[in-house]
């Protein structure tokens, strides 16, 4: 049987549709000032520092190493990977992994981060979910299965009803995530509003800046530039060069002041 | 106005002089119409006015400063930065050590120490110090090529040559960097360094096809290597080759640039002159 086209009252577009966009939008802009406002300065120690920017040098050497001449390359490699004195194979840093429960800051970091995402979204959820009840909202243009109707169609208790019309409750959800290009658009990258942002990153394991990956990180950059070679990106520079007459075009395009005649 | 002022920020212009004087009307005329710009402003303003001598004008940037922002490292590395320029050393380094105190990484603090030493004129303990410096923060490519100048300055060729592979590496598209990296090796002499160095003055030309120094430069180490008597038939061969292409080049750059006055003509014979005689004597 082809589905029925249901004609949805032109109100619903009026007084359910858009509300819900702007309502969603609206909280993600007050959730990114107030994360803004919540956040705690990052103290990062001398050690740290340092060693990240050893880490970047080591990743430069292994990228550009071939634009310097083959003995300094040589030189560098020899340092970073010595077997004895290495600067890899040397440093041990003090491993302290902080656990997301001994560690303070990391727990208030993470209740934060809970407060301002996770809660909103679950509070507004909710509400509109018993606001906006009892009708359909709008039809996802793809079909689905019978699967998913206890989940898009709260409200709505009508077995033969397609599994595409759903209720305002999914569109809110829908609007969450869709409008996340939105606010990158308006409040500029890494904004606190990415709520999908966030989740990933908790998914992804503890923060990236943690110590203990630091002699892994370091094992790692070892192995890498082990493999490294070095080919000299200057091998045949005047050949190339002088193939052609070189561009001057533009050079003397004013009068400059000659200084000595 | 304040345009200006940003893109001088932004840019790193130090034209301390234009600065001061736009300022001056700037901050006594407009104060409540910049908002918040005004701080950086503040900074921007005193650091010009240091240069030219201008303590007043500096104090008051400060003292602004240090109203709006109590316990600022950033202003007290500005408070450092005056006293150094009123030669006061000491204070200024107790300064420096306070703000390393509550921070250990900041970095302009130690920075400025170096140029304190620099400034006393004490070359090797701004060296070490700056070495030091650099260990810890290996990604400081301002320290390196202060560090390369300094090595230069005490004709430490070597050292100064390892500074600027650095700053090589990760910055390859900038022809500068491979133009003086060859200087240096040029400087440096001998057969291999000189053929190093061509290659680079080669390389910052194919970056810039511009760079007259690298032009110039190429020819000369390729003239050099050209003359030397330690080396075979080929390789001679070769470096006359590039060297004839180098002065080609000169001599079509100049020809470019004497197409308008009188004065531009005789430079141009002036060059070909000058070319010739160095084939005479390398040759």
């Amino acid at each position: 049987m082809a589905e029925p086209e249901l004609l949805l009252d032109s109100n619903i577009r009026l007084w359910v549709v858009l509300p819900i966009v702007f309502i969603t939008f609206l909280v993600g802009v007050i959730r990114h000032y107030v994360s803004i406002l919540l956040q705690s300065d990052k103290k990062l120690t001398l050690e740290q520092v340092s060693d990240s920017q050893v880490l970047i040098r080591s990743r430069i050497l292994r990228e550009n190493g071939k634009y310097i001449p083959k003995q300094s390359f040589l030189m560098r490699k020899f340092y970073f990977n010595n077997q004895e004195d290495g600067f890899f194979k040397k440093t041990k840093r003090k491993v302290v992994p902080p656990s997301p429960m001994t560690d303070p800051s990391m727990l208030t970091d993470m209740m934060k981060g809970n407060v301002t995402n996770v809660l909103p979204m679950i509070l507004i959820g909710g509400w509109i979910n018993w606001t906006f009840s009892g009708f359909v909202t709008t039809k996802v243009p793809f079909p689905l299965t019978l699967r998913f109707k206890p989940m898009l169609q709260q409200g709505i208790e009508l077995l033969s009803l397609d599994a595409s019309w759903v209720s305002s409750a999914s569109w809110y959800f829908l609007n969450v995530f869709g409008l996340r290009s939105m606010y990158s658009l308006i409040l500029g990258q890494d904004n606190g509003a990415d709520q999908s942002r966030i989740m990933q990153e908790q998914m992804s394991g503890a923060a990236m800046a943690m110590p203990a990956d630091t002699n892994k990180a370091f094992k790692a950059e070892w192995e890498a530039l082990e493999l490294t070679d070095h080919q000299w990106a200057l091998e045949s520079v005047e050949e190339e060069l002088m193939s052609r007459e070189l561009d001057l075009d533009g050079m003397f395009s004013r009068e400059l002041p000659t200084g000595i005649f | 106005m304040r345009d200006k002022l940003r893109k001088w920020r932004e840019d790193n212009h130090r034209n301390s002089e234009q600065i001061v004087d736009v300022a001056e009307e700037l901050i006594n005329e407009h104060a409540s119409k910049l908002g918040d710009d005004i701080w950086i402003i503040y900074e921007q303003v005193m650091i010009a006015a240091l240069d030219c001598s201008r303590d007043d004008l500096a104090w008051t940037c400060l003292q602004e400063l240090k109203k709006q922002f109590p316990g600022s490292q950033r202003v007290k590395r500005l408070g450092g930065m005056r006293l150094e320029a009123l030669e006061k050393y000491e204070e200024a380094g107790k300064q420096y050590d306070s703000i390393l105190q509550e921070d250990p990484t900041n970095t302009a603090a130690r920075k400025r120490k170096i140029s304190i030493l620099k400034a006393q004129g004490k070359n090797t303990d701004a060296i070490r110090e700056l070495n030091e410096y650099l260990e810890l923060f290996v990604g400081d490519q301002e320290a390196w090529h202060e560090l390369s100048d300094l090595y230069i300055n005490e004709h430490d060729y070597g050292k100064a040559a390892f500074c600027l592979e650095e700053l090589m590496m990760t910055n390859p598209h900038n022809h500068l960097y491979c133009e003086q990296y060859a200087e240096v090796k040029y400087t440096q002499g001998g057969l291999e360094n000189l053929e190093l160095s061509r290659k680079y003055f080669a390389q910052a030309l194919k970056l810039n096809n511009r760079n007259m120094r690298a032009l110039f430069g190429l020819y000369m180490s390729a003239s050099h290597i050209a003359a030397s008597p330690k080396v075979n038939a080929a390789v001679k061969k070769a470096n006359v080759k590039y060297a004839a292409w180098a002065a080609n080049q000169i001599n079509r750059a100049y020809q470019l640039a004497g197409r308008g006055t009188k004065e531009n003509k005789c430079s141009v014979k002036a060059v070909e002159e000058m070319l010739e005689s160095m084939q005479i004597t390398m040759s």
